[in-house]
């Protein structure tokens, strides 16, 4: 017998520690506990949001461009959703695999409140599947074969509200799959002064998009690389509609940042990243935070090695090259890519190393040498 | 006399070693060959009773492998020391999932064989889905054992062609033989849900592997080495089918085939169930599979890796 954890198990372990830690059980006979284990076999069911029916029982999904059309008894591509007799329902409401205390640096946002803690949630279920899913055994399993609990929106919030955090992140595997969750979680934390962001990869419709962007106070975007191929062959999404995410997150004014997964060999080249970045220039503008994360072997591509050093340090400076106001590099501890700049002076701003803030000298979201503006959410 | 061989005997005696070693390792595949054997649907769903179930299982392995009869077919499809699992399709509920009398007429024969109850394993993804579909649960005594997966997979994906997957503990580690014991229905993406169809119950994501009529993903589930060095045999209940609607049960689209069909060749059991079905789409005046614009594709894929015969047309159907 072994004493090691799976890291899913580990996940499990932590957010029933965090439930009991919070929350004690009600009475018999009260409705379910917070917290409380959700039977594997009877997850809890409620209508989805963004769908259509179709003739013969059948519906279509109108939450991600999938648009999945599934027959009565099937399941979305997401696997989080089901057609019961012509209602499509989501099947994670309230049902959260993980739910954790983290630094916001590991969503990573550099720009949103330095330094604060957030208290992140994710159900299983993703609509897209990375083949280099760092999160895969949440994020690319079904929610039966996940344990989760009970965590309705209020719940969450109020969690965060008595442990004095003032975020909430929606994050691990996909928010788009649990669109309705976040949306209740963040219309019930703006009621009481904790703000919800997501972490994403923006494979989404306009219309749940916009439905949602409003309750949120910042958005991170994984794009994953700049070519549809590599969309199609190793995320088995499309890489158009998130570029149409980005815009629209970017256009609504709500905080956006960007992160790129660079991965050797298939979406690292210095042609790539430069028509990455300049379209990020071109169509975001040069304030945008663009993260460039190292890649580590997992899942499905345990046959290529870490990003070197040089590739990332190459991509960083295209991006300065190109114009960009903040280019920064993770999964490399204690570099000087980690930290923000003042664009205008170079005055280190931020010293980061890892997640931990070592410093912060910002003046109320200016630079506190030249008293550039810095743009971002820093109260 | 001497003890010594001559180089004719060692050559005899190496080649009847072969022969009989591949003999014991291949069992016997008929590609493109089809058993089916007569059962009538019994009137208000009541169940077929087990001799008529024993019978109609046992000739439709004898007319797909062309045994003298269900018990040869059996011996020669699996050995005492195997661990047979049957996966069994239990999406479509009480009214669209094998018979439990049929399994359990399989699973009789599999015990004349010489396999104990407790290597022979009736599975689907879920014990709730097990239950609701009439099979007793059970993790030890009586005849067989029932389970679900539940969470039973893999920790780490396996990887064939598209496919990246956790199997089932099961299919991976614990069963030496599989059987995919399906029924004969319409399937709203994959076209057809017979045997291969089924398989997508083994693995953690077969929400993942929907698009383009699930091709080429059930083809390389099937070529996956957990399943294609595994499956000896296809079981399909077609006592009643469904030509619409599918995968869900809709009893306006079924009919009574009235068949219980078998195969070695796991892709020409979906060819038949593909050709029935089109067959009665067309009386019904339906469009085909094909003109519905969800063909079972992933049939030819099969055939392109050897799997055996996707071509409806071109198989032999041997009525017991």
């Amino acid at each position: 017998m072994t004493a090691a954890f799976t890291r899913r198990e580990f996940g499990i372990a932590a957010g029933a520690s965090c439930a009991a830690a919070l929350f004690r059980r009600p009475a018999d006979g009260a409705p379910p506990a917070i917290g409380a284990p959700i039977a594997a076999d009877e997850p809890p069911a409620r209508e989805a949001s963004w769908y259509r029916k179709l003739p013969e029982g059948r519906v279509e999904c109108q939450l991600c461009p999938r648009g999945c059309q599934v027959a009565d008894a099937e399941r979305g591509g997401c696997g989080a959703r089901e057609n019961r007799g012509g209602t499509y329902t989501t099947l994670v409401y309230g049902a959260a695999c993980a739910l954790h205390i983290d630094p916001i640096e590991k969503k990573p946002f550099f720009h949103v409140l330095p330094g604060a803690q957030a208290l992140s949630y994710a159900t299983a279920g993703c609509n897209v599947e990375c083949k280099f899913c760092q999160n895969w055994e949440i994020s690319q399993f079904r929610p039966e074969q996940v344990r989760s609990a009970w965590w309705p929106p209020e719940a969450l919030t109020a969690a965060a509200r008595q442990r004095g955090l003032p975020l909430l992140a929606a994050t691990y595997s996909e928010p788009t799959v649990f669109w309705e969750y976040v949306r209740d979680a963040a219309a019930a934390g703006r009621g009481s002064g904790v703000r919800s962001v997501a972490v994403s990869n923006g494979f989404i419709q306009e219309a749940p998009l916009k439905d949602v962007l409003p309750l949120l106070a910042a958005v991170k975007v994984d794009l994953k690389a700049f070519s549809e191929r590599f969309y199609r062959e190793v995320v088995r999404g499309e890489l158009k509609p998130v570029l149409k995410t980005l815009e629209v997150i970017r256009a609504s004014g709500v905080w956006l940042e960007i992160v790129v997964l660079l991965i050797p060999g298939l979406n690292d080249s210095e042609a790539e990243v430069r028509a990455l970045v300049r379209w990020v220039r071109t169509n975001l503008g040069t304030d945008v935070p663009l993260h460039f994360t190292r890649f580590h072997p997992t899942y499905r591509l345990t046959n290529l090695p870490p990003t070197p050093l040089a590739t990332m340090e190459r991509s960083w400076r295209i991006a300065k090259d190109e114009g960009l106001a903040f280019p920064y590099l993770g999964n490399v501890p204690g570099h000087a890519g980690e930290s923000t700049f003042c664009p205008a002076c170079g005055y280190r701003l931020i010293h980061r190393i890892g997640f931990e803030v070592v410093e912060n000298t910002m003046a109320g979201g200016r630079c506190s040498r030249c008293g550039r503006t810095i743009p971002g959410v820093w109260s | 006399m001497t003890d010594t061989l001559s180089r004719r005997e060692l050559a005899r005696l190496a080649v009847a070693g072969l022969v009989a070693t591949a003999a014991r390792a291949a069992p016997p595949v008929r590609p493109g060959r089809v058993g089916v054997a007569r059962l009538a649907p019994s009137p208000g769903h009541a169940p077929i009773g087990a001799a008529a179930a024993e019978r109609a299982v046992a000739a439709a392995l004898a007319a797909a492998t062309g045994s003298a009869d269900g018990r040869a077919a059996v011996a020669a499809l699996f050995r005492p020391g195997d661990t047979v699992g049957i996966k069994v399709n239990c999406l479509g509920g009480p009214r669209l999932s094998p018979r439990p009398e049929l399994v359990a007429a399989l699973a009789a024969l599999l015990a004349e064989s010489g396999i104990p109850a407790h290597r022979i394993v009736v599975f689907e993804r879920s014990s709730r889905e097990l239950a609701r579909a009439g099979f007793a649960l059970r993790r030890d005594g009586g005849p067989f054992l029932c389970i679900g997966i539940d969470n039973d997979y893999d920790r780490e994906p396996s990887t064939s062609g598209e496919i990246g997957s956790c199997f089932a503990r099961l299919v991976s580690t614990t069963c030496t033989a599989l059987v995919s014991f399906g029924v004969v229905k319409d399937h709203d993406l994959a076209g057809v849900s017979a045997g291969l169809k089924n398989l997508y119950g083994v693995i953690h994501n077969p929400n993942k592997y929907h698009d383009h009529n699930c091709d080429p993903y059930l083809a390389d589930l099937a070529n996956h080495p957990f399943v294609r060095g595994k499956l000896r045999l296809t079981l399909l209940d077609g006592v009643v089918a469904q030509c619409h609607g599918g995968p869900a049960y809709r009893p306006d689209e079924t009919w009574p085939l009235g068949a219980v069909v078998a195969a070695t060749d796991p892709v020409a059991a979906d060819a038949w169930a593909w050709r029935v079905i089109d067959g009665e789409r067309t009386r019904r005046g339906l469009p085909t599979l094909a003109e519905a614009k969800r063909p079972p594709r992933f049939l030819a894929t099969a055939q392109r890796y050897g799997l055996g015969v996707g071509d409806p047309a071109a198989i032999v159907e041997v009525r017991a």
